[in-house]
């Protein structure tokens, strides 16, 4: 038999609240340790203890991190889920499952079954904890079915269990016991297997909130307030946990503040404070949370107040899928509260940008003075993803026109807050506490002195130079990657986490036979390379992953007329992270439409 | 310095006149008693020799959050939006500590759309204060009930209001507030000595003063206009909490008897000094007087619950010593080593 290496989706079905994170965490590290470019999905209920979980762990020696099409071997612990997920499997998959598992069984003759008394070998280690101990028993068949390298699986437990000794030993006795009931008792039948790699540069796993988190303190950020919500929790506490070793001195006192607001109004309203008082706040949410928050954005954008908003989207409407990843808050970013707003918007792809972003966001918001987004989202902040390292700031912080010393401020002919000295639409400010100009801020229309105003000219003259401040943001910020063919036959614009899955749709797509370019829009308002690599291309494809093709809207909206006839959309959401089979068939469905 | 000007005007302890802490004309309904609660606010800030850029002015929503326009001009004020002052509030307050935050709010903004903000802010003990302009209706949109109107108050037009009202004194104090005072517009002399003492206190200060709507809440059914107050107050004792440092003026205390003060409009008010025996620091000694008051359908005023001992919002952050905006670029953000560190170590 042929042997399959490193190229085939491992599905484990567990229960959540078991234990069974660690132990998936563990087969991804030792996998990712031996080389093997891999790649780990978690999806979770929004559930503490009982329901359903799946973990997909995807090996892929073309790099393909995009959950695969199907499941190659099927790890079966949950009963609940047991016949959906026995039924969906295509004729010649592997199911491990747990045959202590009551009324559950496995009888189908066009799979590979790999019966292990889970439950029992875990009793044999301590009966108490025979539930924790059932998934690591797994992942011991797993690696001695697949080969994978004992020491990597240890120096994972390790890892997972930094410090705890007594973890780690029992995790190592589990894996043992799991490996040799394989040896003993079954028969290998498959062809799957997994081989060491040369890594050429060394890379480690990381989640992309954490990355945020790490960038965030690159920033100097000086307030976090912030309220728990899926899938952004994990920015606010990466910030946290990080504040003793980054941002604390020898008496133990910090130079930034958390505060876990009562609701997202009052975390928007306390980042706002900290930009008017002339520090760097943030906040870290989700959609529901901007949702909440637009009262506040727009008082931010109409007052010109700096303040960073990350938004780790989920699926909505409304509650939607908590747990679940999608690219739908582009539209409701970018024009965020009511009347005619604009905002910067950030769209990492990877984890290196949820650092770099995580830093640059302050120098863009205190630059424009204006609310700046990071938009990330489920699956590029909660999943674990291979990074080579963090490249530091290579510039100052950029604090922006805020005039701080009364020579400088003495040296202004007249002073207005609002007034575009330098005819960029930025204007400067002074700060509460200085003794220099003071204003009365306000959401209320104002004149170029920040004096209340309702004259026409006042409030048009100020939306016009409002409009071209964030205008002029565009090429200062993230430009698109692009990554072209010479023939500029059919060009992919997309953002954020679609990067993971564009490759492998790319390769689908050229064979068929036709040349794919790629433009990973990386910044709202759209950088004006967007403009010429559609401009440059036949068909232009806009991909992302919700229903509306909010993307796409921009697009349309803001492309020269004589280009809009040639971008398409294609926008899909299921939940899923995007598998690139669905994509690349609805982009081919898409270019035959058009073609007619 | 400033130079000693010819006429003698009287100074305060920075050598300031009172007229650099005044503000632009008021644009409020003539007679309004929020415009007697920014005569105040001027006065206790020069009477205590605040530096007036050193105070910031916020405000939320209504007739009453207009009112930082008012009053001390040299001030840097944030009219944010709606019921949401206290956040933005504890956000500048954790850059800026050292600041004194002077809020300024009305029942619309306090018990209705802002009084999960006021809550939390007390229950973190932000250092501030924080003026309630109570009148019980809803003046910008033209007299709607507010969640502060009694039972019974009748608008000129229109119906009774039947709905409880929600007493910000009494919900404060349960919260633990550490500073819960109540007030009159119309008493000048009271309401600058809790003023001025709650500008001296570490944490939280309420003052809630009822501030009668001479449009649309000035008949004699509603239990916030002139005549009803005038009738029916009763005040505990004037505040005599000494500020940090030592005050411009002492502030005196008639204790144990009534005085009568002439309002603005010609009418007068009777402000009950309550026995000097009213101890500040029993909570329930408070709570049983504005429930006897309500009883009684009566106002209790003057500082009704006191507790310094509590620490505030900046002890509870861990920050270090100078305000956040002070500390240098470099040293918030880390250096390049701790980077390279966590790059070596996430690779190990």
């Amino acid at each position: 038999m042929d042997h399959i290496i490193n190229d085939f989706t491992i599905n484990i079905a567990t229960a959540n609240g078991t234990g069974s994170q660690s132990a998936n965490l563990i087969l991804l590290q030792s996998l990712f340790d031996m080389g093997v470019p891999v790649s780990g999905k978690n999806l979770f209920p929004s559930n503490i203890s009982g329901l359903p979980t799946w973990y997909i762990v995807r090996l892929s020696d073309k790099g393909y991190q995009a959950p695969g099409d199907r499941t190659h071997i099927q790890v079966l612990v949950n009963p609940a889920t047991w016949d959906e997920d026995l039924a969906a499997l295509e004729p010649g998959s592997v199911v491990i499952w747990n045959s202590d598992t009551k009324k559950k069984t496995v009888e189908r003759d066009d799979i590979i079954s790999y019966p292990v008394p889970m439950s029992s070998l875990a009793r044999k280690i301590n009966p108490k904890i025979a539930k924790l101990v059932t998934n690591i028993i797994y992942v011991g068949v797993l690696a001695e079915l697949l080969d994978i390298d004992q020491t990597c699986l240890e120096t994972a437990v390790a890892k997972q269990f930094k410090g705890k000794a007594t973890a780690v030993e029992l995790n190592i006795t589990a894996l043992g016991l799991g490996r040799d009931y394989c040896k003993e008792h079954l028969t290998k039948s498959d062809a799957y297997t997994v081989e060491s790699r040369k890594v050429e540069k060394p890379q480690f796993f990381i989640e992309g909130n954490e990355a945020a988190a790490l960038g965030a303190h690159y920033g100097g950020v000086q307030l976090l307030a912030w309220y728990p919500i899926t899938p952004s929790s994990s920015m606010a506490e990466g910030i946290i946990n990080y504040i003793p070793r980054l941002r604390t001195d020898d008496d133990g006192n910090a130079t930034m503040a958390v505060i876990q607001a009562e609701d997202e109004l009052a975390a928007a309203g306390m980042v706002l404070g900290a930009g008017w008082a002339g520090g760097r706040g943030m906040t870290a949410t989700s959609g529901p949370g901007i949702s909440l928050m637009q009262e506040f954005i727009g008082l931010a954008y109409f007052a010109e107040i700096p303040s960073v908003f990350w938004d780790v989207t989920r699926v909505g409407p409304s509650t939607g899928l908590p747990t679940r990843t999608q690219q739908s808050d582009i539209a409701m970013l970018y024009e965020g509260s009511h009347g005619d707003t604009q905002h910067i918007v950030l769209i990492p792809g990877t984890v290196e940008e949820c650092f770099e972003y995580g830093w640059r966001a302050f120098d863009y918001a205190e630059r424009f003075q204006t609310p700046v987004f990071g938009m990330s989202d489920l699956d590029l902040g909660m999943n674990r993803w291979a990074c080579e390292g963090f490249t530091y700031p290579d510039k100052p912080m950029d604090r922006g026109k805020v005039v701080r010393e009364q020579e400088i401020f003495d040296a202004f002919e007249t002073f207005g807050r609002y007034l575009d000295v330098d005819g960029d639409g930025i204007p400067y400010r002074t700060l509460p506490g200085s003794g220099m100009d003071p204003i009365l801020y306000r959401g209320t229309g104002h004149n170029p002195m920040g004096v209340y105003s309702e004259k026409p000219e006042d409030y048009y003259n100020l939306m016009q130079r409002l409009r071209m401040k964030i205008d002029n943001a565009r090429d200062e910020l993230p430009a698109p990657l692009l990554r072209e063919e010479e023939e500029c036959e059919v060009g992919i614009v997309f953002l954020g986490s679609m990067e993971n899955s564009i490759q492998e749709i790319d390769d689908l797509l050229e064979a068929t036979g036709m040349m794919v370019s790629q433009c990973r829009v990386r910044a709202l308002p759209l950088h004006s390379e967007v403009e010429e690599f559609v401009r440059r291309h036949k068909t232009v494809i806009v991909l992302e992953i919700n229903r509306d093709g909010q993307l796409y809207g921009i697009l349309r909206r803001e492309l020269p007329n004589d280009l809009v006839t040639k971008v398409h959309s294609v926008a899909y959401s299921d939940g899923m992270p995007p598998r690139a089979r669905i994509y690349a068939d609805r982009i081919l469905q898409t270019l035959e439409e058009v073609k007619q | 310095m400033s130079e000693k000007p010819a006429r003698a005007i009287k100074l305060n302890v920075l050598n300031e006149p009172k007229d650099s802490y005044t503000g632009g004309p008021s644009s409020l309904c003539p007679g309004c008693g929020h415009d007697q609660i920014s005569n105040v606010i001027i006065t206790a800030a020069w009477e205590n020799g605040i530096e007036p850029h050193r105070i910031a002015k916020m405000s939320g929503i209504g007739c009453s959050s207009k009112t930082p326009a008012y009053y001390l001009g040299q001030s840097h004020g944030f009219n944010t939006v709606h019921g949401r002052m206290p956040s933005v509030t504890t956000g500048a307050y954790a850059i800026n500590k050292d600041l004194l935050y002077l809020g300024v709010s009305g029942d619309g903004d306090s018990a209705s759309i802002g009084i999960g903000q006021l809550i939390h802010a007390i229950r973190r003990n932000m250092d501030m204060v924080y003026i309630v302009e109570n009148n019980g209706v809803y003046g910008l949109t033209k007299g709607q009930y507010s969640a502060t109107a009694d039972v019974g108050s009748k608008k000129k037009k229109g119906a009774t209001n039947e709905t409880q009202p929600i007493d910000l004194c009494a919900l404060a104090i349960n919260l633990g507030c550490t500073f819960v005072a109540r007030s009159f517009s119309g008493s000048k002399k009271q309401l600058t000595s809790l003023l001025k003492a709650a500008m001296s206190h570490k944490g939280f200060a309420l003052i809630d003063v009822i501030s009668p709507c001479v449009t649309f809440n000035n008949n004699d059914e509603s239990m916030r206009s002139y005549g009803y107050v005038k009738e029916n107050e009763i005040t505990l004792h004037m505040a005599d909490y000494i500020p940090h440092f030592n005050p411009v003026e002492e502030i005196e205390v008639p204790d144990g008897h009534y005085r009568d003060i002439t309002l603005h409009d010609g009418s007068t008010i009777r402000l009950e000094t309550i026995s000097s025996e009213h101890d500040p620091g029993d909570a329930m000694a408070a709570l049983t007087a504005l429930h006897e008051a309500e009883n009684g359908k009566k106002h209790v005023t003057g500082l009704l619950y006191f507790d310094p001992s509590k620490p505030s919002l900046a002890e509870d952050l861990g920050l270090v010593e100078e305000p956040l905006l002070d500390v240098a670029d470099e040293v918030l953000r880390p250096d390049k080593a701790s980077l390279d560190a966590l790059n070596a170590e996430f690779l190990s």
